[in-house]
C-alpha cells in the first residue's frame, strides 16, 4: 500500500536505498540494452528511412537510460559503476532485450519493439504518480519521445503481416520472443519488488502490468493472423504471467542467457583495451 | 489514377511529421529573468551569452531556462534539455556552470537538470523566434 507521501531524496533509508536501486537499474538496463541492440542495425536496415528511425530510436532510448541512471546518482552510482566497470552478473535487464538478431531479421527487430514498447507505455504510466519526485519529473519527457515508437512498430508490423514470407519470419520471431518478453515482469527479487510498490515508488504490481500487457498484445497479434503462445491466452480467470511460459533466465534477478556476455563483452572491448577506468569525455573543454 | 498518387491540382499534403508548434503553454515559463535585479540580473545576463550548439539562439530565449536563484552567493539554475538523449548534454551544462561561476560575486553553482515540464517550442521567446526565423526555421 502506497503511503501517498513522497520520498525524501536526502533523507533515504536503507529499504528505501535499495528498492530505488532495483527500480531504476530495471528500468535504465532495459533502455541500455535495447539501444546496444538496436544500434546494430545501422547502415543494415532494410531501407534508409527505417535506417534513420530505427538508429533514432536507439537514441532515444539511450537519453531514456541515462535519465534512469541519473536517478541513480542519488544512491552514489555513478557512470563507470552502472556501465562500464559493472559485473555483466548484476545487470537488471529483461533477457528480451539482450537476444542477438537472427542475421538479418528486420521482423525481429520490429516484433521486439513491439513487445518492449508496450511494456515500456504501461510501465511509465505506473510511474506517473511515483513517490520518488526525480522519477515522475521525467516520465512526462519520456513519454512525449516513446509514442512515436509504438506507431513505428504497429505501422511495419502491418506491413510484415501483410504477406505470406513476412508472416512466417513474424511467427518464428514471435515463437522465440515471446517467452523472453515475459520476462519483462519479473521482479529483481520478490521481496525489494514488494518495497518498490509499498513505497509508491511504482503504482502498479508487476502482476497487473503482465496481465494489462497479454490483453493488449495478444489480441493485436491474432489480428495479425499470428499463433500466440497458447499458455498466454485468456482463460476463466483473464489474462496473466505464469511460471510454465517463462524461460529458464530472467534477467532481472541478474541470471542471463549467452549472448548477454558476448555483447557486454562487445560493448566494453574499447574501454577494457584503452585500460580505462573511467569513462571519457570527447571535449573536457568545449 | 491510383489514389495514392498525389493530384498535382491539389493543394500539397504536407507528410505527417511537419506540425512542430504541439505543446501548450506553461504559466511563468519561458522565464527570462527579466523581473530579476542585482546579482540576479547578472547571472540572466552571463546566461543570455550562452549559444545553442547548433543554432543561433540563447538559450534563454530558446527556453531551456526555467529559474535562476541566487541565495549567500550561490547561483542555482533549473534548466532542462530539448531532448533526452542530447549528445550536446555535457558540453551545455559544463559551459553553463563556467559562465555562472565568472559572475562577480557568485561563488558556486547548483545545476539542476529538470524534466518537467517537459520543454516544447511554446518555450521559445519572441526574440528566440525571430532568430530562428532568421536562421531559417519555420517556427
Amino acid at each position: 500500500m502506497s503511503t501517498g507521501e513522497m520520498l525524501d531524496p536526502e533523507d533515504l533509508d536503507e529499504r528505501e536505498r535499495t528498492a530505488l536501486e532495483h527500480l531504476g537499474k530495471r528500468l535504465g538496463d532495459d533502455e541500455f540494452v535495447l539501444a546496444e541492440r538496436y544500434t546494430e542495425w545501422q547502415v543494415r536496415s532494410p531501407s534508409l528511412e527505417s535506417d534513420l528511425a530505427l538508429s533514432n530510436i536507439a537514441q532515444d532510448e539511450l537519453g531514456h537510460a541515462r535519465l534512469w541512471y541519473d536517478v541513480l546518482d542519488d544512491v552514489g552510482l555513478d557512470e563507470e559503476e552502472l556501465v562500464y566497470e559493472r559485473d555483466p552478473d548484476t545487470f537488471r535487464h529483461s533477457t528480451l532485450v539482450e537476444q542477438p538478431f537472427p542475421e538479418g531479421d528486420w521482423a525481429d527487430a520490429i516484433l521486439r519493439s513491439y513487445l518492449y514498447d508496450i511494456a515500456e507505455k504501461l510501465r511509465l504510466e505506473a510511474l506517473e504518480q511515483s513517490s520518488y519526485p526525480k522519477i515522475a519529473d521525467r516520465v512526462g519527457k519520456i513519454q512525449g519521445e516513446e509514442e512515436y515508437h509504438l506507431e513505428h512498430a504497429q505501422n511495419w508490423l502491418e506491413r510484415l503481416a501483410d504477406g505470406e514470407d513476412g508472416t512466417g519470419r513474424l511467427q518464428e520471431a514471435l515463437d522465440r520472443l515471446f517467452p523472453h518478453a515475459l520476462t519483462l515482469f519479473e521482479p529483481t527479487d520478490p521481496d525489494v519488488e514488494e518495497d518498490i510498490v509499498e513505497l509508491g515508488l511504482r503504482t502498479a504490481t508487476l502482476p497487473e502490468l503482465g496481465e494489462e500487457w497479454l490483453s493488449i498484445v495478444l489480441p493485436f497479434l491474432e489480428s495479425l493472423d499470428l499463433d500466440v503462445p497458447e499458455s498466454g491466452l485468456a482463460d476463466a480467470d483473464g489474462y496473466a504471467v505464469t511460471g510454465e511460459m517463462l524461460p529458464a533466465v530472467r534477467g532481472r534477478d541478474g541470471s542471463h542467457t549467452e549472448s548477454w556476455d558476448d555483447l557486454f563483452a562487445d560493448l566494453t572491448h574499447t574501454y577494457r583495451e584503452l585500460e580505462r577506468d573511467r569513462p571519457t569525455k570527447i571535449m573536457e573543454q568545449p | 489514377m491510383s489514389s495514392e498518387i498525389p493530384d498535382p491540382s491539389e493543394e500539397p499534403t504536407p507528410c505527417a511529421y511537419t506540425e512542430y508548434t504541439e505543446g501548450e503553454g506553461v504559466a511563468d515559463l519561458p522565464a527570462t529573468g527579466e523581473d530579476a535585479a542585482g546579482i540576479e540580473a547578472d547571472v540572466w545576463d552571463a546566461l543570455y551569452e550562452i549559444e545553442d550548439p547548433e543554432m543561433p539562439i540563447s538559450i534563454v530565449d530558446l527556453g531551456l531556462i526555467y529559474g535562476v536563484d541566487v541565495t549567500d552567493d550561490v547561483a542555482t539554475i533549473d534548466m532542462t534539455l530539448t531532448y533526452s538523449g542530447c549528445p550536446a548534454r555535457d558540453m551545455l551544462l559544463d559551459e553553463v556552470e563556467e559562465r555562472v561561476e565568472a559572475v562577480e560575486d557568485i561563488d558556486g553553482t547548483h545545476l539542476r537538470l529538470v524534466w518537467s515540464p517537459e520543454w516544447s517550442l511554446e518555450m521559445v521567446t519572441e526574440q528566440g523566434e525571430q532568430d530562428l526565423t532568421e536562421f531559417g526555421l519555420a517556427v
